[in-house]
């Protein structure tokens, strides 16, 4: 029995959100309200449902409930979730129904636009309905159920050895599959050293994901023999002592003050954010805390930070029914929103980037920092005769094949898109603490790419593991054995649970109202199994002694040694990458008139113009630990060049935290480029007050597969950061490769640049001996210092003067390292700093005059002076009598003296002018609403 | 004895670390009242000197922020809820748009979506104390304009008159002209019920830099629990 209950609100002259939403749309009568539907146990009394109308009505001024009143389809247009979605708030539908004593079975929520304009439902569907996951109803829709269906099949079999390799081939890319002939052949030999039995589709389906190249890592095992281990190696030379753990975990982890340890992981989800840029980057900053809360035994998040670049705003979509950049630029702030501030995690960075390149496939990346105890920072591993306990959300039919399809270029489908749903993993984040600290956890991990396959199957290696798919709580009624071992739903993490400790689990769980079920077992066979018996009930399992199997097995979907396992990708051999453009072009002489029409281009450029719409919706401030950043200013919110934050109470150690990257570099020339950013991101946390040994770096490389030299230029990267890394003895820790940056569009191929993210985490032992960026006293002076980068190619001023392509600079390590050394020597004589980068010191005075309420006066300055973009030096405040106390390893020149009347003033003339003003503040925006 | 703090961890709170250190460091004794031990009677709202709601998503802010965590206080917990009602209370963000859905600071009043329609974070927004509100909660602040940090997306205070004059609540807490981030009617920033024990504010003292203002309201409270 099911019901609809229409909250509508009446018109509210002071929301501005509506009045926009009317104008942005150009529908001036726009109404819009939410429906709720809701399935009954029982059919409901009138007075029921008038008592359920009252309450989703009650707490509101000027809100009517309209109980079961259809879509008038002439004035109306809803969009709901597809069937077949799980609505995140069906489970508070029916806890309040079950506060009213009135038992509901599941709940679905809609919203209704209503307008009089015939044009309504083609605005909508353009504006506000994501296809992927999202239905217009321009009718009543009629529901049977609001609970999902789903169904068991039986596993089907393939008799691997009565195949021909083109079979094979063909089975291997057969529903969705990404399996190679090669990967099939070893199939094959996987079905002859098991006895010849014919193998089942979950096997398939699980070596699928599990020899992607998103879990396994196949492009950077075939390449060079093994990239990874070149980055590790180099980790090793450096003998920094503050690293914990690299490359090991689900995060990398570094050493901090007293008995913690902190973490560091960052993730891209480019591959589901094209498809669905809400859920897709919803489910990014969702999976990365994961990674944080599945980190040694368990680590709590206490920063996150994302990064997206998409196409240029205005741009269509490059593929047919996929969102167009301006879109992915709306829904990522939206998701960013709800995920990060409902998690509870304060926002360290954020920034959106628009680059042609990335108009397929968005760059979406997502990051976190955790603290842990130090102690228990190691992975654990379960022993024989533990529980695999699962615990958080159900298991739905969705993020089906979201592992192989993100490591295939453009072919993944809309059911490889996962959902989110915050809440539960706000449930077990303080719970999965709570259980590290009662000593209940021999190992943790979280559940993302490949779901339970990956999880379970990679914290079994280390003794052996089986499960019973039918214990795993299900959003539907039932799902094949294979979509459950592969669902990548959100929101569940995998404990191994040492059986003495069970109950103090459960009591755990249940305190923190977080769904648990034991699912199976570790064992000391070395074996990974899995099979579907429903007969076998979670207290049989919890019943068997250590290492024994149970008697009914039901279905099996395979039972399999570790050691038969594993895949080796080919080796390939590449030579060095393509050449690039040689000359640098020169900065052209202008006028002071021009000077100022410039600057007025260069701020109102969406790379160094204000994010304030988006920066202003992330909760920066929650935890109650953040002392810089992501924001600075008085007058005016500006970025910051680094975060800084004191998780620990009662120590004044602060974590410091920067990032590092730019597109249009990568695109001149990738391995100067990451030269330049490594030496950008180690500037960053040296001016801040970070010793450099204190300094790890987390890396993210996003490179094309298909374009000339992707691999070489790969390669070349790879070298070039493990170089970098035992220069300054600067250990990556962490990271992940995405290397399907090349998609197939409506209009032919497109590649995003060789690129590779960097982020540095580092530690100061007192918060106060952290630099501000606020400049503090007129009469005192800026100066440049550092190493020039002065070339115009990949700038944004080059850009607007059409001299942006062309040679970048180079930056000499050694060169690089004597400035760090002499920026730590010097930093006492700073009174503020910040480094430079987009816009160069044109915009950072311009930042630095808005945020401070100061102005700056330069005597002279051309061009380049002004707009070449030395992303290595800084600009630093300091009283006029210390400049000539500055070493000349820091290279410095005055620019500007600080004046108490706010502006830029070139030989007194205003640069800084209204129009700069509101470009800076209204080009971002502007270009989204 | 130090005074007892509950403050009621609910599913989807997320500034419990917070408020726990804030009560911790003017000497108060705090700790988490699952809500899960409150339902089943193994412990109660009103067991401590201070009931706290602090700041989180209460059950993902469904079906609107605080609606269930409120129709559960006036439901399942109601004989706790009625009880906690003679004490000191302090409500923060979520916490607030709960107790004003349950209903502490009478009838007529909502927090509803911000002005802009969405969520603002501002970190060094100013508040000023109402002088005329002898709340033990604002004992010593009368007058003074205290910066910290406002993040919220459904903070907009408005309020109807009562028919018949008694109002369920006072204005506590103020944002100076032009520095309203949510549109608050009156720009009302934070109230408590006319006996002054309950106190309400949608912003966030608890994670101001500045430690004398992060605290004050805290003390206050504790002080006032120890008579």
């Amino acid at each position: 029995m099911i019901h609809k209950f229409s909250v509508r609100g009446v018109a509210d002259p002071a929301d501005q959100s509506m009045a926009h939403l009317r104008a942005s749309l150009r529908l001036p009568d726009l109404q819009v309200w939410r429906d709720y539907y809701i399935e009954f146990e029982r059919p409901p009394s009138p007075a029921e449902i008038a008592e359920v109308a009252a309450a989703l009505g009650d707490g509101e001024i000027g809100t009517r409930v309209v109980v079961d009143e259809p879509l008038d389809p002439d004035n109306m247009v809803q969009v709901a979730h597809r069937r077949g979605v799980v609505d995140n708030e069906s489970d508070s539908i029916v806890a309040m129904c079950a506060l009213l004593d009135l038992p509901a079975r599941a709940g679905k929520v809609a919203t209704t636009y209503q307008s009089a304009d015939p044009r309504l439902v083609e605005i909508i569907a353009a504006t506000r309905c994501n296809r992927a996951v999202e239905d217009l109803h321009t009718a009543e829709p009629v529901y049977q159920t609001l609970v999902p269906v789903g169904g068991y099949a039986p596993a089907r079999r393939f008799d691997l050895l009565a195949l021909d390799d083109e079979e094979l081939a063909a089975l291997g890319r057969a529903d969705g599959r990404n399996l190679s002939l090669e990967q099939m052949r070893q199939i094959r030999e996987i079905q002859r050293a098991t006895g010849g039995a014919p193998v089942t589709d979950v096997l398939l389906e699980a070596l699928d994901a599990r020899w992607s190249d998103h879990c396994l890592h196949t492009t950077w095992r075939s390449l060079g023999g093994g990239l990874l281990g070149r980055l590790v190696d180099a980790a090793k030379d450096t003998g920094n002592p503050n690293i914990v753990s690299m490359f090991h975990d689900n995060a990398g982890v570094w050493d901090f003050y007293g008995g913690h340890a902190l973490a560091i992981k960052a993730e891209t989800h480019n591959g589901p954010s094209a498809v669905s840029a809400y859920f897709g980057q919803l489910t990014k900053l969702g999976g990365v805390l994961r990674d944080i809360l599945g980190t040694g035994l368990g680590a709590d998040p206490i920063g996150c930070f994302e990064y997206t670049a998409t196409g240029p705003p205005d741009a269509p979509a490059s593929i047919r029914g996929r969102p167009a950049p301006r879109q992915i630029a709306l829904d990522t702030i939206r998701a960013i929103k709800e995920y990060g501030n409902t998690f509870g995690v304060p926002m360290m960075w954020s920034r959106m980037a628009f680059h042609p390149a990335y108009r397929a496939k968005p760059f979406a990346l997502g990051g976190s920092i955790g603290i842990l105890p130090r102690d228990l920072a190691a992975r654990g591993r379960p022993r024989p005769g533990d529980m695999v306990m699962l615990i958080g959300g159900r298991t739905g039919n969705e993020g089906i094949h979201g592992a192989s399809a993100s490591s295939a270029g453009a072919t993944m489908a809309e059911a490889a898109v996962q959902i989110g749903a915050p809440l539960e993993q706000v449930k077990f984040r303080k719970a999965i603490i709570d259980l590290r600290d009662a000593g209940c956890l021999r190992a943790v991990t979280d559940l993302g790419a490949a779901g339970l396959n990956s999880a379970v199957g990679e914290m079994g290696e280390a003794c052996g593991v089986w499960i019973n798919t039918a214990l795993v709580p299900l959003k539907t009624s039932a799902l094949p054995m294979w979509r459950i071992l592969l669902s990548e739903s959100q929101e569940r993490m995998l404990l191994a649970v040492p059986a003495e400790k069970l109950d103090r689990a459960r009591e755990i769980t249940e305190r923190h109202q977080v769904r648990a079920t034991v699912i199976g077992r570790f064992t000391g066979s070395g074996r990974y199994g899995v099979f579907h018996a429903p007969e076998l009930d979670e207290a049989s399992v919890v019943a068997l002694p250590p290492g024994a199997m149970p008697e009914d097995t039901g279905e099996l979907g395979f039972d399999v040694p570790y050691e038969l396992l594993g895949y080796r990708p080919a080796p390939r051999e590449v030579g060095p990458p393509p050449a690039t453009a040689s000359t640098v072009e020169p900065w052209p002489e202008l006028d002071r008139p021009e000077l100022a029409k410039l600057l007025e281009q260069v701020i109102g450029d969406l790379e160094v113009a204000s994010q304030e719409y988006a920066d202003a919706q992330y909760d920066s401030t929650v935890q109650g630990n953040t002392v810089h950043g992501p924001q600075y200013g008085r007058r005016h919110r500006v970025p910051t060049t680094y975060w800084a934050g004191t998780p620990v109470d009662g120590l004044p150690a602060a974590a410091v935290f920067a990032t590092a990257f730019s597109p249009w570099l990568y695109e001149a020339h990738p391995v100067r480029a990451l030269r330049q950013m490594f030496c950008a991101l180690l500037a960053r946390q040296v001016l801040a007050g970070v010793d450099l040994i204190d300094v790890c770096v987390c890396d993210n490389f996003y490179t094309p597969h298909l374009s000339e030299g992707a691999d070489e230029w790969l390669v070349a990267m790879v070298d070039e950061l493990a170089a970098l890394v035992r220069r300054f003895g600067t250990p990556v820790i962490s990271g992940k490769d995405s290397s399907a940056g090349s998609t197939h569009t409506d209009h032919g191929l497109v590649h995003v640049p060789p690129a590779v993210f960097l982020s540095a985490l580092g530690k100061v032992p007192h918060v106060d001996q952290l630099l501000g960026e606020e400049w503090t006293d007129p009469g005192n002076v800026i100066v440049r210092i550092g190493p020039a980068t002065p070339s115009p190619a990949a700038t944004v001023a080059g850009r607007a003067l059409g001299i942006g392509s062309g040679a970048i600079d180079d930056i000499g390590p050694e060169e690089f390292r004597r400035y760090l050394d002499a920026v730590a020597q010097s930093r006492h004589l700073f009174r503020s700093g910040t480094t430079i980068g987009s816009g160069g010191v044109a915009a950072r005075l311009v930042t630095g005059s808005l945020a401070s309420g100061l102005g700056a006066e330069l005597g002279g300055g051309g061009t380049a002076d002004l707009f070449a973009e030395h992303r290595c030096a800084a600009l630093v405040e300091m009283r006029p009598q210390d400049v000539a106390a500055l070493p000349a390893a820091l290279s410095p020149v005055v620019v500007a003296r600080l004046s108490p009347a706010p502006g830029v003033r070139l030989g007194g003339e205003e640069l800084l002018t209204e129009a700069v003003r509101q470009r800076w503040a209204g080009a971002f925006v502007g270009s989204l609403l | 004895m130090k005074p007892t703090v509950n403050v009621l961890y609910l599913p989807g709170t997320n500034c419990q670390e917070e408020t726990l250190r804030a009560f911790r460091h003017v000497g108060a004794a705090p700790r988490l009242l699952f809500l899960a031990d409150a339902l089943a009677g193994r412990d109660r709202l009103d067991s401590a000197d201070i009931l706290c709601l602090p700041g989180g998503f209460s059950f993902g802010d469904h079906l609107a922020a605080g609606r269930v965590a409120a129709m559960l206080l006036r439901t399942r917990l109601a004989d706790q809820y009625a009880a906690a009602r003679g004490r000191l209370m302090l409500a923060i963000c979520n916490g607030f748009q709960i107790a004003v859905r349950a209903g502490w600071f009478g009838t007529g009043v909502a927090l509803t979506v911000n002005t802009n329609g969405t969520f603002q974070n501002v970190p060094n927004q100013p508040h000023e104390v109402v002088p005329d509100n002898p709340s033990p909660w604002l004992a010593g602040l009368s007058g003074q304009t205290l910066e910290f940090p406002c993040a919220h997306g459904e903070g907009r205070f408005v309020a109807e008159p009562n028919p018949d004059g008694r109002e369920g609540w006072r204005a506590a807490l103020r944002y100076p002209e032009h520095a309203n981030p949510d549109g608050s009617a009156d720009g009302v920033a934070g109230v408590t019920t006319p006996d002054g024990l309950a106190f309400g504010l949608m912003n966030h003292p608890e994670r101001a830099l500045d430690k004398q203002v992060r605290l004050a309201f805290f003390a206050n409270g504790v002080r006032a629990a120890r008579g």
